[in-house]
């Protein structure tokens, strides 16, 4: 009995420490009391799981494509080919490829409500309008990445697709020609076109998505979400309000104590550094 | 505030707030831990759920492997491109491609991003917006009825 005393307490005094130890020099733990306990509103707590589960899927996206690339080859040669072997062989590769097919698709569907709750409740004013700047761009970089994805399988459907897409898109007024020669490589789609998307799918539109997310996610942090953030604050106020009169009560009980007691010293009338005490014990 | 429903016995005003309490109203706040988080791991898990299960029943597809020289395949953009898609078949011909295929996106995308500016009115609820609400329901029937168009039309003519 009194091992296991004495080992729950060394436990408890190493946890202590650790804890005591990151706190001091990464602030990690007050941090993540800031993110976890922060109270968000109820009413719409179901609604809101539309932006976390966008978070989701983009976080199964990021996962499963780094997964595919452990097989995938970009080359005209050998791109249908590896992923007809990731699809039929790999271990895992058929549930590898199937998430990242099936999470991209929800994640249109799923973007395209949580724009929808977004619009609907008024979620875009002030002071959250960037918020909203911010999440149409990600769903254009999302838009992109869709559209880019297509032709990396090099079949006849992502193909075609995207030969039509290119088509569409070299009728852009101005810069249209231009800006498909460059994402073409060439005059059509070819070698160098699956080389530049799968440069543009992998690296640089990933690459462009996660700022967006964090700055969407610490601007969604810094407001709130739509429009109760000044209920709480209103409530933790009035709390701090009552904390506050009650510790004052409190003091004001032990400073009658003392008052008697230091009372012979002289000390009894001074009230000067009550304020000082108050401001240290906070 | 004051949610006759949930039987709190003060309004908000006459409530004694206190450490327990302070996130406890109903119909205000719950901690983001671990109420949302809850909430979010749940609908998170049903898609995972849902991706692995469908991973398995309507695998992820690949048709042949691409034929540069076939000039007779159609192509079908994926599904969330097909509003879209059908929306370029009320702009027929090259001169007015560039307009139904660029110029009406385009002005669409810089529209949806000054959203908060257009509507700057200081109520969020959509019966004090009827304007914006009313705007939002048609470009929403307006996607979805080109998207079940688009879709009676792959299945009506399935070779164009």
């Amino acid at each position: 009995m009194g091992m296991i005393g004495r080992v729950r307490s060394q436990t408890a005094d190493a946890s202590k420490f650790v804890v005591d130890w990151m706190e001091h020099r990464t602030g990690i733990v007050t941090l993540t009391e800031h993110f976890l306990y922060e109270p968000v509103p109820k009413r719409g707590a179901w609604l809101y799981t539309l932006g976390s589960a966008t978070l989701f899927l983009i976080t199964l996206q990021f996962l499963t494509g780094i997964l595919l690339l452990f097989y995938y080859v970009p080359s005209i040669e050998d791109a249908w080919n590896s992923v007809y072997y990731i699809q039929e062989e790999a271990y895992f590769g058929a549930l590898i490829r199937g998430i990242h097919y099936w999470s991209a698709n929800f994640l249109l569907a799923v973007i395209g409500l949580h724009m929808a709750q977004v619009f609907f409740s008024g979620g875009y004013k002030a002071p959250r309008e960037l918020n909203w700047v911010v999440g149409v761009i990600l769903l254009l970089l999302v838009i992109v990445l869709a559209f880019t994805g297509y032709l990396l399988r090099w079949d006849q459907d992502g193909f075609w697709a995207s030969v039509v897409g290119m088509k569409i898109g070299s009728y852009t007024p101005f810069v249209g020609g231009a800006t498909i020669h460059f994402l073409l490589g060439g005059d059509v789609v070819g070698p160098a076109t699956l080389s530049r998307f799968f440069a543009l799918h992998v690296w640089l539109l990933p690459a462009a998505l996660a700022p967006f997310i964090g700055i969407h996610l610490y601007l969604l942090r810094r407001h709130g979400v739509f429009g109760s953030e000044f209920e709480y604050t209103e409530r933790l106020a009035k709390l701090h309000e009552n904390q506050r009169l009650e510790e004052y009560a409190r003091y004001e009980l032990d400073e009658g104590e003392e008052e008697y007691e230091d009372g012979e010293n002289g000390y009894g009338d001074d009230y000067g550094d009550r304020g000082d005490y108050e401001d240290r014990r906070s | 505030m004051y949610d006759v429903t949930t039987g709190k016995a003060r309004p908000v005003e006459e409530e004694i707030i206190t450490e327990e309490n302070v996130y406890d109203r109903p119909d205000e706040t719950i901690g983001f831990f671990p109420g949302q988080v809850l909430k979010d791991l749940y609908v998170a898990f049903a898609l995972l759920v849902a991706c692995i299960v469908l991973s398995y029943t309507i695998p992820a597809p690949l048709s042949d492997p691409a034929n540069t020289a076939s000039v007779d395949y159609v192509p079908r953009p994926e599904w969330f491109f097909f509003f879209y898609e059908q929306m370029l078949m009320f702009f027929p011909g090259y001169a007015l491609i560039s307009f139904g295929a660029v110029v009406v996106p385009g002005v669409f995308v810089v529209l949806l991003m000054i959203v908060p500016w257009l509507d700057r009115g200081p109520n969020h609820s959509p019966l004090k917006r009827p304007f914006a609400i009313v705007v939002g329901l048609l470009v929403t029937v307006t996607v979805v009825l080109n998207m079940l168009l688009a879709v009676s039309r792959i299945i009506n003519f399935p070779g164009q």
